[in-house]
């Protein structure tokens, strides 16, 4: 079931991701995890058991040295705006769309457990709580009082830091506006990124770097062939980096590697 | 239905299973998990008034201008600030996470404080039979007190080098090396050449670099593809620990002699050097940067004319005159005679590059010598010294930070108290200070009070963004900004070339050895080893594989198998000068015959710059 309608401006709010810029630093994966009290992996987490809402991801051409070319690769949830598979599987009704800001958000409350939608998101997105939520003695002062921590057996994901959102509402409301202030809602990740790589606004807004970045024959999205409508636009002016948005034209790894 | 005890209970039993065809039951395992969200298990954030504060980070010495989102005074968030004009609003990973550095599990809180300043008093007065008070004491005059400091240009740095000079034979250690003395000017270069060093990796000040990043064109000589290496515009792939042969052959193709030794020690071609070579002096100004400091590189920096445009002498914030009477001189460790310290200091409060414990054991008396470490971290120093005082950690202690290297610029910034320190922790300088009979309490307001004096440069404020001259701010209004948020930054000064150093010639390859057939490279910065990490650093290595965790260590699957290796194995990790425990990660992107194993201070103590070893599996 979608929410009802709410009063105000409608938004669409998405991110325009320059691979070419992304050093892989890693900051916004730390300043993701920080700002929603996701907590240190527990001893026996591994890269698949672990919660990262926002992975960086290595990815090569796939050619040997001095062919060989490298980008760094952010992923968080891609915010589907059509068919969003999450959603339309959960028997809980635990995921829901808002239909003010197009957010795709979990509510871990009614989750279940169930990981139908892990099983369902196409980017691997989402993310079980295989343990207890533990952060070292004395660190639970450090967690942010916008976001509740989340039980062991429920699964979350990136909401694009919904709290920032309600406070950012907030903060308009006490002013006397109706709207959100522009600039005043960025996620986390988009603030922490030291090279600018990540960019946040509204693709119903033209003058935005994702709507900008939606008419962009540089950019792309994610297995857009499945009708999913992601509302993240990653942007490259190496092509093969371009086609791994589709993946049956994306270049076959050869043997793993890191990151 | 007659009403029976048997009709009863089939209609309970009737009920109760035809219930489970209904929502009800199903909606209550929904309100069960609600109830079970607020069990005690899952932590309760700190409710309070939110506040912004504004500091510096001296988590590392390019010093980042932070604002701390604060709940009830506590700081639950950490962002850059837009528009600095030294950090450019960015923040590293570890700078994010930097105010969880107090709860590290790893982290000291005790030591043996009385006894380590009895043995500093005590050394001291043995240098100093003629001090009055002290008992009959007998001065070694080879057998000398010593601070090694790993972030020198510090007011700290001065305190020890102010105690040092009223120690007789007291010694002020650095690192060393040709680019202690100089700063670069990233703005100025538009070809850079970098010898390993991790550039776009936490390399200066991240924020700086990726904003000047688009202006300079850069070629990156690595054995391994790192991440500044797969980013660089273009990646020379070098043999292990040939840099500095690179860094001749480029010297000596500036000066047209042949390059074809240096061609063969580095795995590359003839053509290759010359190209390189030749982008230098046409697309200049050109910056050559060492990863180890290898005296080569500072070399190729003078011939393309880099010195006074690139590369300058760095400066320092002014400091009290009284201070400047008397005190120690700045001596490299390397220029210390071996065997002639009796009492060394080791200040690892503010964390710099790690020396292999090698390097400093050897300037140590052989027997007993006493080592006092001051350190926040059981993993560096602590491992080899007698007495280990903890120190606070950012953002519980007040102190400045230097310049960074990308800073041509001198700048004076602190990084002020966000939580209290638990109690136990020592100020390393302060105590040093003490125990030699100096006062050092005020030595920040001092030195703040000497800069103000100087009337020169502007003071940026952050929480409103403002830039003032200096000389319009009143000296009290000058230290309470520095204390809420604040930078000063002196103006351009004369572009001063650093001093030459001396060209001693390409180093020794690390000869071939069937015993030890692989070459290990460290990788990553060593900083997160010698201190205390946030415990989400987990993020990056453990729950993504972005980075090779501590002890961890990539092989090419191909080598892997040569030694018997699978992936999440544990092994052991040999070299001539010791062993240490690791994780084997299989990577195909580590090339074949090359260990790539995360710096941390153990396996820093064993691998020097491409460091011959072996991998043991367990």
């Amino acid at each position: 079931m979608i929410s009802e309608k709410k009063p105000g401006k409608i938004c669409r709010y998405g991110m325009a991701i320059d691979i070419d810029k992304c050093t892989g630093c890693g900051a916004c994966m730390i300043a993701c995890a920080v700002e929603n009290n996701v907590p240190p992996g527990n001893p026996g987490a591994t890269d698949l058991t672990g919660i990262t809402w926002l992975r960086v991801f290595k990815v090569d051409n796939g050619e040997e040295y001095p062919r060989k070319e490298s980008v760094y690769f952010p992923m968080m949830c891609q915010q589907c705006g059509m068919e969003t598979p999450c959603y339309l599987v959960c028997p809980q009704q635990a995921v829901d769309v808002d239909p003010a800001t197009g957010i795709v958000f979990q509510m871990p409350e009614r989750c279940l457990g169930c990981r139908y939608c892990m099983a369902a998101c196409p980017y691997h997105s989402r993310y079980f709580n295989w343990w207890d939520p533990k952060w070292p003695a004395g660190m639970e002062k450090t967690l942010n009082p916008d976001v509740a921590p989340r039980m062991r057996g429920v699964v979350e994901k990136c909401n694009y830091c919904h709290g920032r959102w309600h406070a950012a509402r907030q903060r308009a409301a006490e002013a006397g506006l109706k709207d959100i202030i522009p600039g005043d809602y960025v996620p986390a990740c988009v603030e922490a990124c030291p090279a600018g790589a990540i960019q946040f606004g509204d693709l119903n807004d033209p003058a935005s770097a994702p709507a900008k970045a939606a008419g962009d024959p540089e950019s792309f999205r994610l297995l857009v062939s499945l009708g999913t409508e992601p509302k993240v636009y990653y942007h490259s002016k190496k092509e093969w980096a371009r086609r791994i948005g589709d993946p049956s034209r994306a270049p076959a790894p050869k043997e793993p590697s890191r990151g | 239905m007659p009403d029976t005890r048997r009709n009863v209970l089939k209609f309970i039993g009737g009920a109760a299973a035809g219930a489970m065809f209904t929502p009800a039951p199903w909606r209550l395992i929904t309100d069960t998990a609600l109830w079970s969200e607020n069990w005690p298990g899952v932590p309760r954030p700190l409710r309070g008034e939110i506040s912004a504060r504004y500091t510096n980070c001296s988590i590392c010495p390019a010093g980042c201008a932070v604002r701390a989102r604060c709940v009830g005074g506590q700081p639950v968030s950490l962002a850059g600030v837009a528009g600095h004009p030294l950090s450019r609003g960015g923040l590293c990973a570890f700078g994010v996470a930097g105010h969880q550095l107090p709860y590290c599990p790893g982290r000291l809180t005790e030591g043996l404080v009385e006894a380590a300043a009895g043995a500093i008093a005590r050394a001291a007065a043995n240098c100093n039979p003629d001090a009055a008070g002290t008992p009959a004491a007998v001065c070694y005059p080879a057998e000398r007190v010593a601070v090694l400091d790993l972030r020198p240009g510090r007011t700290a740095s001065w305190t020890y080098r102010r105690a040092m000079g009223a120690v007789k034979g007291g010694l002020y250690l650095t690192a060393g090396g040709p680019f202690s003395g100089a700063a670069v000017d990233l703005a100025k270069a538009r070809t850079v050449l970098s010898l390993g060093a991790p550039v776009l990796d936490g390399w200066g000040t991240p924020g700086n670099v990726l904003a000047e990043r688009a202006h300079f064109r850069l070629i990156q000589a690595e054995a391994i593809e790192s991440r500044t290496a797969s980013l660089a515009d273009q990646w020379l792939r070098i043999r292990p620990g040939s840099a500095p042969a690179l860094a001749s052959g480029i010297a000596g193709a500036l000066k047209k002699a042949p390059v074809a030794d240096m061609a063969e020690a580095t795995g590359l071609t003839e053509q290759q050097i010359n190209d390189v070579a030749a982008e230098l002096t046409q697309h200049g100004p050109a910056l050559v940067l060492p990863g180890d400091d290898c005296l080569e590189a500072w070399a190729i920096n003078e011939q393309v004319g880099g010195f006074g445009v690139t590369v300058v002498a760095r400066t320092e914030p002014p400091v009290p005159e009284a201070w400047t009477k008397g005190c120690a001189p700045v001596t490299p460790l390397a220029s210390v005679a071996d065997g002639s310290i009796r009492t060394l200091i080791i200040d690892e409060s503010a964390s710099g590059d790690y020396i292999p414990w090698g390097g400093i054991r050897r300037k140590l008396v052989a027997d007993n010598p006493v080592v006092i470490a001051f350190t926040s971290s059981p993993a560096g120093y602590a491992r080899h010294s007698l007495f280990v005082l903890p120190t606070a950690v950012y953002p519980e202690t007040l102190e400045d930070i230097p310049g960074a290297i990308d800073s041509p610029r001198a700048a004076f910034r602190m990084a002020v108290p966000l939580v209290a320190a638990p109690a136990g922790v020592v100020n390393s300088s302060e105590f040093v200070a003490k125990a030699v009979g100096l006062d050092a309490a005020t030595a920040l307001r001092e030195r703040a009070d000497a800069i103000r004096k100087a009337a020169r440069g502007v003071l940026i404020t952050y929480a409103d963004g403002r830039s003032r001259p200096t000389a319009q701010v009143a000296p009290d209004d000058f230290w309470k900004a520095l204390n809420e948020g604040a930078c000063w930054i002196d103006t351009e000064a004369q572009r001063a070339a650093p001093p030459a150093a001396d060209w001693t010639g390409p180093g020794a390859r690390p000869a071939a050895s069937p015993r030890l057939p692989l070459v290990a490279v460290l990788t990553e910065s060593a900083t997160a080893a010698t201190a205390p990490a946030s415990p989400l650093m987990t993020k990056l290595d453990r729950e993504s594989n972005l980075r090779l965790g501590l002890r961890r260590a990539a092989l090419h699957p191909e080598t892997a198998r040569s030694c018997g290796a699978r992936d999440g194995g544990r092994a052991e990790l040999e070299t001539s000068l010791g062993k240490c425990r690791i994780e084997v990660v299989v990577d195909a992107s580590v090339p074949r015959g090359i260990l790539q194993v995360a710096a941390s201070p153990d396996v820093i103590d064993i691998c020097g710059a491409g460091a011959r070893c072996r991998v043991l599996p367990l």
